[in-house]
């Protein structure tokens, strides 16, 4: 009776504890809201066994109540209500556990730490140690890793900022900000144009006026430039041949030929110092390029104004012919330098053939040689006329800006002041000029190889539209030594008279003569002699010029014969080509110069003239009757001696041997 | 260490590159230092130290002034390209003159060799 007493009260506290009122309708209610310490509490009491005693007696009452009612429904209530009530007992053991281990956290975690006993610290302080030290050498060996590296890419950057400072003491360098660096770009760029230029010619140019800078495999500066993009300039004549010899050297220079291919394959081995030197010859070559494309772009832009006398007959992106009148036409090309010299004659002569050409006429034989001898001396001078083209426009270029330019003295400044608009007009009237005074030249040359005794001298005017000769002829002295008062007399006077000289000057296309000791063709028609050294002067055109040459030295001659006469006393008359001597017998002896330029040997001759009449009036009449009475002997080509001596047998003559 | 006259903008940043590479030297070189078996050296420490912040000093002197002077950078006024130019073309009229007067000789050469 005990035992199942004790048994039963022991399941019987579980529900009655965890209930907090049953009413009388048998809801049970449970309890609301239990605090952590005081939950804690209660279930350490519950453990407590003397507390569960206290309650036996109260819960035996509610036991009977409850033992009665279920004995009559079912047999298995009982172990139903058993079971639920361990489980219920087990579920309270298991939050106490929960507790428990809560609190022992909380409590190893509040706990301070014990003292460590000194061998304990020793070790610790050891351990830690020997990280730091771990530590610190790894860092020091990152840091001289770091040293090392940065070391290597200071040295490899010292290569490239070295050559970049050397070349930036002779190019403008400038740095373009990007929002992404390319790997071997370092933004920076070589600016090729000048500021003080006008920016509407900088359209043709712009493309290569920029040169990007880039690092290379070594990490040595290298700069992109292509190489068909740069041209040189050609000027030459249509027709003929260039000039190849001084073109071929200047092409071996180019920097884009094979040589250059070669120093890219071995540019690994190259130095420094070439690889700067290679890199200055390149932008050289690229702003030189530009010049000739801006040079060519203001000469297209002038072709198409108004020049006097020049007009455009061939026309395409690289090439521009015009025609200056008179048979001559010339060609301005822009070839590049990457190809060689075959291909550029190839592209010359595409140029050609496509371009119109103008008919040349010939005249005949003569001429024909004339004109191949000058069309020889033009079109050798073809490189002096590029040379002078690209100096015009470049004075007009980089000289506008400058006061300097333009105070200095040059002799373009009055084509600039008119602000270049005739430059190119400039350019073709020199380049007339030179064309004719080269004829005129021809025509000199071609008298002074005639006539012995005449030497020809070139005058520099250092004006490239005037061009200035002279025609120079010293006589033999006298050897005529006279003791009258009156000889000397006419030697004094005449001592140093024994130089004529004549002077051709031709500006643009105007020739004149100057000519020394020739009679004045007004004071012939007055009838009385003129001074001795008056001078002459003509304005006359090529194909007049030898006839006019010949005559102005025959005419010297003539007037220093006439000197002659007058020391030793005879009574001579002159005229423009005829020097006259009077006999007893009132008979006149002539010696009369002849002029022809087309003789073979000697443009001067000389003619031995005998009239014979009383008086003027009967001199009128010879003439008319067509000489029927006149004697007439050819002298020949004399030279001054020769013709000295004539005069000197003429003189003894007419002196003594009338009779004769 | 370097020369007081710096001419250009582009040594002088490389002269702070130099500094740089100097200074990662002085850091291992105190690291190394600090991990040596018998002890760090109080004084090489302190003068590695003390050289450390002068270069950093110097570097951001020499750092603030490039920018400053960055600022003040203007492409060329009055460069000499037309003066290049010029002696480009002188160049060129003195080869000119050159194969003429060899021309010359040439057949001065000539006529002596006929005589």
């Amino acid at each position: 009776m005990d035992d199942g007493m004790q048994l039963q009260i022991s399941l019987d506290k579980l529900p009655i504890k965890r209930l907090d009122s049953i009413e009388e309708n048998g809801i049970e209610r449970f309890p609301l809201d239990v605090d952590y310490d005081e939950k804690r509490l209660s279930l350490i009491r519950r453990i407590d066994f003397a507390w569960a005693v206290e309650k036996d007696e109260e819960k035996k009452k509610k036991k009977q109540k409850s033992s009665k009612e279920t004995s009559a429904p079912w047999q298995w209530q009982g172990m139903v209500e058993n079971l639920q009530l361990a489980h219920q007992e087990l579920s309270v053991i298991i939050d106490l556990i929960n507790t428990v281990e809560a609190n022992d956290a909380v409590t190893v975690a509040s706990m301070t730490r014990p003292k460590l006993l000194p061998n304990e610290a020793l070790s610790d302080l050891a351990v830690s140690a020997a990280t730091k030290l771990q530590c610190y050498r790894h860092v020091g060996k990152y840091f001289k890793q770091s040293a090392k590296a940065f070391e290597q890419q200071v040295a490899r950057e010292a290569r490239f900022y070295g050559a970049l400072i050397r070349l930036q003491q002779n190019w403008k360098v400038k740095r373009q900000r990007q929002a992404a660096i390319v790997p071997g770009n370092e933004g920076f760029t070589f600016d090729l144009l000048d500021n003080s230029y006008d920016q509407a010619a900088i359209i043709r140019s712009l493309s290569m006026s920029t040169v990007r800078v880039n690092h290379d495999a070594a990490g040595m500066l290298a700069i992109n430039v292509s190489p068909d993009l740069c041209h040189s300039l050609q000027f030459g004549f249509v027709g003929a041949q260039s000039d190849d010899t001084w073109r071929k050297s200047n092409e071996n220079k180019s920097h884009f030929s094979g040589e250059h291919n070669l120093g890219e394959m071995g540019e690994e081995s190259l130095s420094d110092e070439e690889c700067v030197k290679k890199t200055n010859s390149l932008l050289r070559e690229v702003h030189e390029a530009i010049f000739n494309e801006q040079v060519f772009d203001l000469v297209n832009r002038e072709a198409f104004n108004t020049v006097a006398g020049v007009s455009v007959t061939g026309i395409r992106e690289n090439y521009l012919q015009l025609s200056l009148g008179q048979g001559t036409s010339v060609y301005l090309t822009l070839v590049s330098n990457s190809q060689d010299h075959s291909t550029v004659e190839d592209e010359l002569n595409d140029n050609v053939e496509n371009a119109i050409l103008p008919l040349e006429s010939s005249d005949g034989m003569k001429r024909e040689a004339k004109q191949n001898t000058s069309k020889k001396g033009q079109f050798s001078n073809s490189i002096c006329y590029e040379i002078y083209i690209q100096q015009i426009f470049h004075e007009h270029i980089f000289g506008k800006g400058d006061e300097k330019a333009i105070s200095s003295g040059n002799r373009l400044s009055g084509v600039q002041a008119r602000d270049g608009s005739s430059l190119l007009g400039h350019f073709f009237k020199s380049l007339a000029h030179r064309i004719f005074s080269t004829k005129v030249l021809a025509e000199l040359e071609n008298v002074v190889c005639k006539v012995p005794y005449l030497q020809l001298i070139s005058n520099p005017t250092w004006n490239s539209r005037a061009s200035s000769w002279t025609l120079y002829m010293e006589v033999p002295q006298s050897i005529l030594r006279g003791s009258q008062t009156k000889t000397s007399d006419y030697y004094e006077k005449n001592a140093a008279k024994r130089q004529f000289w004549t002077k051709v000057v031709v500006n643009d296309d105007c020739i004149n003569v100057k000519a020394e000791g020739s009679p004045n063709v007004a004071g012939l028609f007055k009838g009385k002699i003129e001074e001795t050294h008056s001078i002459n002067k003509y304005n006359c055109n090529l194909a007049d010029l030898p006839v006019i040459i010949l005559q102005q030295v025959a005419s010297q001659i003539i007037n220093w014969l006439y000197q002659e006469a007058m020391m030793v006393g005879i009574k001579v008359n002159r005229d423009f080509l005829c020097l006259s001597l009077e006999l007893k017998q009132g008979e006149t002896l002539g010696l009369v110069a002849s002029v022809d330029p087309e003789d073979s040997e000697e443009c001067i001759s000389w003619w031995l003239v005998m009239e014979d009449s009383f008086a003027e009036e009967q001199k009128l009449h010879m003439s008319i009757t067509d000489g029927a009475s006149e004697y007439r002997k050819f002298l020949g080509h004399l030279s001054l001696d020769l013709l000295y001596a004539t005069l000197i047998d003429l003189v003894g003559l007419c002196s003594g041997g009338g009779g004769q | 260490m370097d020369s007081q006259g710096q001419t250009t903008s582009l040594q002088r940043l490389q002269n702070v590159e130099k500094r740089i590479v100097k200074v990662l030297e002085l850091a291992g070189g105190v690291m190394d230092e600090l991990a040596s078996p018998v002890g760090p050296r109080k004084d090489v420490v302190q003068n590695h130290c003390l050289e450390f912040m002068q270069l950093i000093k110097d570097i951001q002197v020499a750092l603030r002034d490039e920018i400053k002077s960055a600022c003040e950078y203007r492409p060329f006024e009055k460069c000499d390209y037309g003066s290049r130019i010029a002696n480009e073309i002188c160049h060129k009229k003195v080869e000119f003159i050159m194969s003429q007067l060899d021309a010359m000789k040439q057949t001065i050469d000539e006529y002596h060799a006929a005589v």
